[in-house]
Formats: C-alpha cells, sequence, structure tokens
C-alpha cells in the first residue's frame, strides 16, 4: 500500500540516507518534536493523554479535524520519553497532517523500519511503534464516535 | 573518588573528578544508555558510545561477543588493556553497569562508575557536545575466555543455589517479584510466559540503592538494606537477577564494589529465561 504523500516523501529522503546521516535526520526530528505540542487556542476534536505502560513517560494526543475530514495532530511528551520517541511523533505529525482519520488507520508500520533501519527496530522494538498506534487509536475513537453520531 | 565507607570507592567518581579528566588519556569515558539515540543529542566530552545490544551482545544468539570481538570494540575506541575505563549513563547508570559487568566478563579490571549517571551530569548543567571523538586504534590483547564462571551464573547454577538455599536477590520491582507482572512497570510485555520469582530468592529492587538524584546511598545504608533487611551476610556467595540482567548488574556492582562482597554473580538469562522454561520452578506472592 502507498503511504500518504507527505509520510512517502520523509520515508523516500530516509531511505536515501547513510545510516549516520539518518541517525542525524532522526536526532533533527528528534529535536523539533516539542514544536507539535497544542498551541494557544487551539481546540480538539479529540484528547486522550495518559501515561501507558509501554511508554516511560506520558504522552497526550490531540487530534483536529476540518470539514473535509483532514487531520491534524498534536502531541505533548513528558520529559522522560525516549530520543526515538521524539523523532516519531515529530515526523508522524508531519507526515500524517492532511490525512483521513481512514487513511491514518490504513497506514502500513511497515514504513518504520525504512526510516529508523531495520537493526534499530530489532534493538528498540518496543519504543518506535509507539506514537503511531496512539495516533491511530485516537483515529479510530473518532470514526466510532462519527458513525455513532450520523 | 567517592568514600562513603565504601568497600573500593575507586571505582566510583563524582562528575566533578570526570570534569577534572576528560584530558586524561589515560581515561576512557563510556556512555551506555537504554536510550539508543541519547549519546546523539548530546553526551560528555571525549566520551564514546557503547550500547548494550549493538556492542555487547551476540548478534544471533543470546550471549556476549567473543574476547576477539570484545578486543576490536575496545581498540576502536581508542581502549587498551591498561586504560581506566569510566561508565556513566541513563537510568541512574542501569546500563553503564551492564556495560562494566560485561568489561569485567573479559577481564577488564581497571573500570569505574561515574555516581548519579548522566542526569547528575545535565542536572549540574556540565557541558555536552555532539562532537563524536577519533581516538587513534588502541592495543587490546583479547583475554584467553570470558570470566564466566567468576561473575556470571547461568539457568543450572541458578536453579541449584536455590535448591541449596543460597542467597539470591530479585532486584526487578514488587509486583514483578510477586508475579502480578511479567514485566517492568512503564515497559511493555516482551515475552515471558510465567510471572513470579525463584524460589527462595529475597525480593530488594535495584531502586533501593540509589538516592532521588540516581547516586548510590552510603555503605552503611547499603548495609541496612541488604544485611538486616535482606538478610545477606558479607562473604555470602550470591546471585543477583532481574529480567535481562542490566538491574541486576547495578546490584552486582553495589555488592561487589560498594559492599565488597567477594562472591557475587549476576545471572543475566533472569527471568526472561527462567519465566519461558519449561519445568523451572516459581513461587508467587
Amino acid at each position: 500500500m502507498d503511504y500518504p504523500e507527505k509520510l512517502a516523501q520523509i520515508v523516500s529522503l530516509f531511505e536515501a540516507l547513510a545510516p549516520a546521516e539518518k541517525r542525524e535526520s532522526l536526532i533533527s526530528y528528534a529535536t523539533a518534536a516539542a514544536q507539535n505540542a497544542p498551541r494557544d487556542g487551539e481546540t480538539f476534536a479529540l484528547e486522550d493523554v495518559r501515561k501507558d505502560e509501554e511508554c516511560t513517560d506520558t504522552v497526550g494526543v490531540f487530534l483536529k479535524i476540518s470539514t473535509c475530514r483532514a487531520c491534524e495532530f498534536r502531541i505533548t511528551l513528558g520529559p522522560q520519553v525516549q530520543t526515538l520517541t521524539k523523532a516519531m511523533t515529530a515526523i508522524l505529525c508531519k507526515g500524517l497532517a492532511g490525512c483521513t482519520p481512514e487513511e491514518v488507520l490504513e497506514v502500513p508500520a511497515d514504513f518504520v523500519p525504512k526510516i529508523v533501519g531495520a537493526d534499530l527496530v530489532r534493538q528498540r522494538s518496543q519504543t518506535v511503534y509507539y506514537i503511531l498506534t496512539r495516533m491511530k487509536t485516537v483515529a479510530k475513537v473518532w470514526l466510532n464516535r462519527e458513525r455513532a453520531g450520523r | 573518588m567517592i568514600d562513603k565507607n565504601y568497600a573500593h570507592p575507586e571505582a566510583l567518581v563524582t562528575t566533578h573528578w570526570v570534569a577534572e579528566h576528560l584530558s586524561d588519556s589515560r581515561v576512557r569515558l563510556v556512555e551506555s544508555n537504554e536510550d539508543y539515540l541519547l549519546y546523539d543529542t548530546g553526551h560528555i566530552q571525549g566520551a564514546v558510545h557503547i550500547d548494550w545490544r549493538a556492542d555487547l551482545q551476540d548478534q544471533t544468539i543470546r550471549d556476549y561477543v567473543s574476547p576477539k570481538q570484545f578486543a576490536d570494540l575496545c581498540a576502536r575506541h581508542g581502549i587498551s588493556n591498561e586504560t581506566t575505563v569510566v561508565f556513566y549513563g541513563d537510568k541512574s547508570n542501569w546500563w553503564a553497569c551492564y556495560a562494566l559487568w560485561t568489561f569485567r566478563l573479559f577481564g577488564h579490571e581497571k573500570v569505574k562508575i561515574m555516581d548519579g549517571g548522566r542526569d547528575k551530569w545535565v542536572e549540574e548543567n556540565r557541558h555536552l557536545t555532539r562532537a563524536v571523538p577519533h581516538f587513534v586504534k588502541g592495543h587490546y590483547t583479547p583475554a584467553a575466555d570470558r570470566c564466566d564462571a567468576e561473575i556470571r551464573a547461568f539457568y543450572d547454577q541458578t536453579l541449584a543455589h536455590s535448591r541449596d538455599g543460597l542467597p539470591l536477590i530479585d532486584v526487578r520491582s514488587p509486583g514483578e517479584f510477586r508475579g502480578e507482572i511479567t514485566h517492568m512497570p512503564e515497559y511493555p510485555q516482551e515475552g515471558v510466559l510465567r510471572g513470579g520469582h525463584v524460589p527462595g530468592a529475597a525480593s530488594v529492587p535495584w531502586k533501593m540503592a540509589v538516592n532521588e538524584d540516581g547516586t548510590f546511598k552510603s555503605a552503611a545504608d547499603l548495609h541496612s538494606i541488604y544485611e538486616e533487611e535482606a538478610g545477606l551476610q558479607p562473604g555470602q556467595n550470591v546471585i543477583a537477577y532481574c529480567r535481562i540482567g542490566e538491574r541486576s548488574s547495578h546490584t552486582w556492582f553495589v555488592l561487589t564494589y560498594l559492599l565488597g562482597y567477594k562472591n557475587v554473580r549476576n545471572y543475566d538469562g533472569s527471568w526472561t529465561e527462567w519465566g519461558n522454561r519449561v519445568g523451572a520452578p516459581i513461587e508467587r506472592g
């Protein structure tokens, strides 16, 4: 399956990078993760802030949906969240912006090794898929509510 | 050095000591973390990165690298047999202690821990750099064999230890010890089929050994925790275990270097082996 356009661009960029450059790019994305926090005055269709056992700190996922059903995610991360999780946060907020909830749910997780490299997925498997799972959960809840409201 | 009446105060150094030895060619700083990319975000000047999985473990079977591979790793980082290696890292030095223990497996004796780890260095607003150091390749003569027999316990030895009523220290969280959960709080389930603990083990979570800032407690406090409360006696033959061997290497360091126990082994197979082993005896509660 094809990835959403913005995510596909990020994946394509990472695939062209050497391992050291991938790490540098991941660090850059991780550094930018805080910019994906909710901004003053924003309101959200759904907010899901919790501390899961599989993550080292609290993660908040906030979903905005436009009238044409385009998603925009905002994410807050506790200070103990690992660098890789921060990087995936920035990548996914950018890569999934504008997708419909259905498209978010259909995003295959096989893009993750293409971004972080197979070795890192194997070594830190618990970390790399967490944010995508949380975003999909919020998208699913929103869809269920939409269906219930029809 | 730090002296809170530890048996081997030379094994623990302060952040101040490290700051004063940044240019000491006899010393190599090694950062070892759980957070794989943390080193790349900034590290102490001159520190090299050694990852517990990628660098110290065999990539196929569950075991450590060979002495030759270890020697190559050290040489690559400019570490020779005579280099004093100072370890530090995240998570109150879990992985730093694990790396230190692994270095000891290969016979490297000149090892130290930076008390308080990376968090203390950062908390003190000390300088971090993203510049990765490059050292002239070191000359490291590999050990003939790993020192498994001295500081590492395997399943059969741990089972015999349990049956003989010898001291076992379970350093996991109380919930893991009681069998209520099969992973650390805040971590995912990673494939252990049964919960509980090795029969006869005493529960002394690793965290008991550290202060709020991640530094180690004084020897008096540690004697109280491990001897008065857990019933250990100096000189005893002790096996420590956790889930995969990292938290128990922290406790191994405490018992070996801070309290001076001479016969402590880390069962690195730990609960991921024991809790999956067909027929392994288990106690709960």
